[in-house]
């Protein structure tokens, strides 16, 4: 990381790997963000929307906000438990 | 940009480092969906019962284990 700092090198050269990198990260940010949500659609919509009606009654879209946070909560559950061996 | 500027030790490490995050993501991501089928059984309530998130750390864990018995199984093999 320190030849960036350093503005006599070929700063443009250098810069684009940078993007690069960002780039690559953003990429896999976006995709992480999307399996994560076809999941959840699918977990979620096996609990909460059972018998689909003509549209999403208030009982089932609490059921969805509540279960995308139980989600999101599992999610933490498990990677802490992946981390601390027992 | 020069290609060869993809294949310099820093920009190895970003990708084994990247590498290694996807890895951990997909493992994290794959608990999760096998451990909820498991331990979410009735309609996520606005918080865990205790058994709930008992379930789901000891899930974790016990497929960790499980993982490892069945590469000794194995490797017992060979």
């Amino acid at each position: 990381m320190d030849s960036f700092s350093n503005p006599s090198a070929g700063s443009s050269q250098q810069l684009s790997a940078q993007d690069i990198r960002k780039q690559l990260k953003n990429q896999l940010a976006l995709e992480y963000a999307q399996q994560f949500l076809e999941t959840v659609g699918k977990k979620c919509f096996e609990k909460c929307v059972t018998k689909p009606g003509s549209s999403l009654g208030g009982s089932e879209s609490s059921c969805i906000s509540r279960c995308v946070d139980r989600y999101i909560e599992a999610t933490g559950i498990i990677s802490k438990a992946l981390f601390t061996s027992q | 940009m020069d290609l060869s500027d993809l294949n310099t030790a820093e920009m190895q490490k970003f990708y084994s480092e990247e590498q290694q995050r996807a890895m951990v993501n997909e493992m994290v991501a794959k608990l999760t969906s096998e451990c909820w089928d498991k331990c979410i059984t009735g309609t996520p309530g606005n918080k865990f019962s205790s058994s709930e998130s008992n379930c789901l750390s000891n899930c974790a864990h016990r497929y960790l284990e499980m993982s490892m018995l069945i590469m000794k199984r194995f490797q017992s093999m060979q």
